[in-house]
């Protein structure tokens, strides 16, 4: 029966990646008024760990980013939405900056975060696309 | 014949009755839900296996049994399908997979569903398992108050994942609602609020008038409630309050400071923003706010009250969350000539502060008012009063009341249910019924939310032993005496936590303050204390404390307020090379750490500056901590590298190479 759980989790897993890795957006259009459970779980995440220097609507403005060189990432870009996948972002927050080739002030959360907050936050990330 | 007929009809009607049961478990709801809930699975299944093994799933009752947890049994699942299920992210209701909490999707076997949901978890049909009729057992927990489920276990005042519950359990003892309400294991709280005897000597009548009229309109910080008071009750109180005998040696020690010559008020000013008074108290709404305002306090209380109020804060309330400084006499009175010059309210009234002539009658009056309103519970007992019971009813269980055991009284236009009959409750606690005492609290909806939330926490039982979670104790008890007094005296725990007690003003624990700073450099920074955050808003105020005290309160916490998992010496044992500064100083680079702290000219400043680490911190903890923040403090953004134990030697190793010229020049000089 866990094993059966297990493969299912892998399956849907993939599922999910292939389904979002086709549309990188289709997060975004959620609406805005009424955030689900997990949007919200993923803002309370951003909140405490991202707004500092991604600021409070991601637009790279939070009040640390003024110390950093390069300055962090305009998360709200349409442009920067589209060309990122999921996964990618996936992959930059459990690793940071230098675990896919940027810069280093952004830190590798994976040993920090769960799996789970971090698919929060990458879902939040996408409903901060600006339209 | 008839009788033939009689039993053909008996036959027909004993089968029909036979029919009802079958009949009715083929026609149960959940046979439906489970028939749609295996297409929709089958239409979302990735491989032909797997939509073959949706479709076998025989029609059966699902349940979760828990033999340790009041013998729970929740049959949710029968319906509720999905929730362990991540093919079924975001499926429409009753399929969808529940969104991940610090106990799902791994405890579903231990906690089952109605733990944290509440309803009924036997029932199999959506309306008796929700419990939506009001004389129903209890109902399922609406989600914006699903937070009172993780209290029924959590006995702790702040739970990381549960903010509404943490900040309605705040709110609860800020308010002092345990002043009057017995609550199981708030049986040694004491509220704050000043004793009153003193009343007479620090203010005057008119401010008692105002304050017991609205207190929040005379202080915004004011944790009092509005009683609602009629005029001609405001009176009697006034003249109660100022019939109360003032105990002699305050009394004399409030005349003979309003009888010293003033001091200078400029001195006083800088003494003011020096001693970072706004860390607790508000000046025009700037500061922290936990302690009252003080724009207006020249106008609250009297120049002699206020000298000797501020020499010996606990001599005048036992329990005030105010250090005593260690000012010098001119010092107080520079103090005080700054508030009367500067603090005061220029329209109030000359007389705001001219006590009252009592009238007995009136005075008598006010003392039945005092006792009918239970402003003792906050305030102490009025002389010759015996209380060993609470003044309001107890709450324990009040989250397991049933909506039909409660009094709506005039307020028909209520749902008739415990959640809204508990958010009107804190809301206009008096539009139940005439002549009822609760005050008001004047919370907004966010807050009223927060405290039904605390509020629907407290069940009429404990959980059982293995799910219940206290916080732990202290890890070294403070002593009374010696050095302990110093922690009473600058009230250390009003701001800082040690263990689970304390305030959470600062950002800093002291829990293990021993294990983590250098014994000298604590000593210096008691002695002025300087800001290690530069962001944050709250400061360490300058004590004044005598160095020799500061070194006795340094050695006390370098012997107690320790941690046996932190080492002495990190590099004990370790090859040299492990403790190499050059390669530490790399790592500092590479990792980004200067994202966040400022070392030599650059850095950011969310995290401490860290330009003298080597003066503050032991290795041991700055080792300790880059092995992994988290185990320190759950919620600290500092994130964990992974660092291995030579990586984070290497680090430590560069830290401890960093002094600041200043602190250097002061261990010189010492």
């Amino acid at each position: 029966m866990k094993r059966l759980g297990f493969v299912l989790l892998v399956l849907a897993g993939a599922a999910c990646a292939r389904r979002t890795a086709a549309g990188p957006g289709a997060a975004a259009r959620r609406p805005a008024l009424a955030p689900s459970y997990e949007l919200r779980l993923g803002r309370q995440v951003f909140q405490h760990y991202c707004q500092t220097c991604h600021g409070e609507t991601g637009a790279g403005d939070g009040f640390n980013a003024f110390n950093l060189d390069p300055r962090p990432r305009d998360l709200s870009d349409p442009a920067f939405q589209k060309k990122k996948t999921d996964a990618e972002l996936t992959d930059a927050v459990r690793r940071g900056g230098a675990g896919v080739g940027l810069s280093s002030m952004m830190p590798p959360w994976g040993k920090t975060l769960s799996q789970a907050e971090v698919d929060e936050v990458v879902l939040y990330v996408r409903s901060l696309r600006k339209q | 014949m008839p009788l033939k007929r009689l039993f053909a009809l008996t036959s027909v009607a004993f089968l029909a009755v036979l029919a009802i049961s079958p009949a009715k478990n083929a026609l149960r709801p959940y046979r439906r839900i489970q028939i749609r809930f295996r297409e929709l699975a089958v239409a979302r299944a990735t491989s032909a296996r797997q939509a073959r093994d949706y479709a076998r799933k025989p029609v059966a009752i699902h349940q979760i049994w828990l033999p340790a947890f009041e013998n729970r049994v929740d049959r949710c699942t029968t319906c509720h399908l999905g929730v362990a299920d991540p093919l079924m992210k975001r499926a429409p209701q009753p399929f969808p997979f529940h969104p991940w909490t610090p106990h799902t999707p791994e405890g579903f076997d231990r906690f089952g569903c109605t733990s944290c949901h509440s309803g009924q978890g036997l029932a199999t049909t959506q309306g008796e398992a929700h419990a939506t009729a009001p004389d129903a057992g209890p109902p399922m927990l609406p989600t914006e108050y699903v937070e009172a489920g993780c209290g029924r276990c959590h006995a702790a005042a702040s739970i990381p994942g549960a903010p509404m519950l943490s900040r309605g359990r705040a709110l609860m003892t800020q308010s002092g609602c345990f002043a009057c309400h017995g609550v199981r294991g708030q049986e040694t709280f004491h509220s704050p609020a000043p004793p009153l005897a003193t009343l007479p000597v620090k203010t005057g009548a008119e401010w008692v008038r105002r304050w017991l009229k609205s207190p929040r309109e005379v202080d915004p910080n004011a944790t009092m409630p509005n009683f609602q008071l009629a005029a001609r009750d405001i009176d009697a109180l006034a003249n109660y309050l100022f019939g109360l005998e003032v105990p002699e040696p305050l009394a004399r020690r409030v005349q003979a400071a309003g009888e010293e010559p003033p001091g200078d008020a400029a001195s006083g000013k800088k003494l003011f923003a020096e001693s970072r008074c706004i860390s607790c108290h508000t000046v025009e709404g700037k500061g922290q706010g936990s302690a009252p305002e003080l724009s207006k306090i020249a106008s609250a209380a009297s120049r002699g009250w206020l000298l000797a109020f501020l020499r010996d804060p606990h001599a005048f309330n036992p329990r005030t969350p105010m250090p005593q400084y260690h000012f010098a006499e001119s010092e107080s009175r520079d103090l005080v000539a700054y508030m009367e010059e500067e603090l005061r309210d220029f329209d109030a009234p000359k007389d705001i502060l001219a006590p009252l002539r009592v009238n007995r009658t009136l005075a008598e009056n006010g003392e039945k008012l005092f006792r009918r309103y239970g402003c003792f519970s906050c305030h102490g007992a009025p002389e010759g009063a015996r209380l060993t019971e609470k003044f309001g009813p107890d709450l324990d269980g009040i989250g397991d009341k049933k909506a039909t055991s409660l009094d709506f009284g005039r307020r028909t236009d209520l749902p008739r249910t415990l959640t809204s009959w508990l958010a009107a409750k804190i809301g206009s606690p008096r539009s139940f019924a005439k002549d009822l005492k609760m005050p008001s609290y004047g919370f907004g909806p966010e807050e009223t939310r927060a405290v039904v939330t605390a509020l629907l926490a407290m069940g009429a039982e404990p959980v059982p032993e293995p799910y219940r979670v206290v916080p732990a104790a202290l890890p070294a008890p403070i002593p009374a005496a010696g050095a302990g007094r110093l922690i009473d005296r600058y009230r250390c725990l009003s701001c800082h936590q040690i263990g689970q007690q304390g305030g959470d003003i600062s950002t800093a624990p002291l829990t293990f303050e021993g294990s983590k700073v250098q014994r000298d450099w604590l000593v210096d920074y008691l002695v002025l204390s300087f800001t290690i955050r530069p962001i944050l808003t709250e400061r360490m105020p300058i004590l004044r404390m005598p160095r020799q005290e500061a070194a006795e309160l340094a050695d006390m916490i370098q012997s107690l307020f320790v941690d046996a998992r932190i080492p002495d010496d990190p590099f004990a044992g370790k090859p040299a090379s492990d403790a190499d500064p050059v390669e530490g100083e790399r790592l500092y680079v590479t990792l980004g750490c200067r994202a966040c702290h400022i070392v030599g000219p650059s850095g950011g400043y969310y995290g401490p500056p860290l330009t003298d680490s080597g003066t503050r911190l032991k290795p041991g903890w700055t080792f300790a901590w880059l092995k992994g923040p988290q185990r320190w403090r759950s919620d600290v953004r500092c994130p964990d590298y992974g660092l291995t134990d030579r990586d984070a030697l290497r680090l430590t190793a560069y830290l401890a190479t960093l002094h600041e010229k200043r602190g250097a020049e002061k261990a010189g000089s010492r």
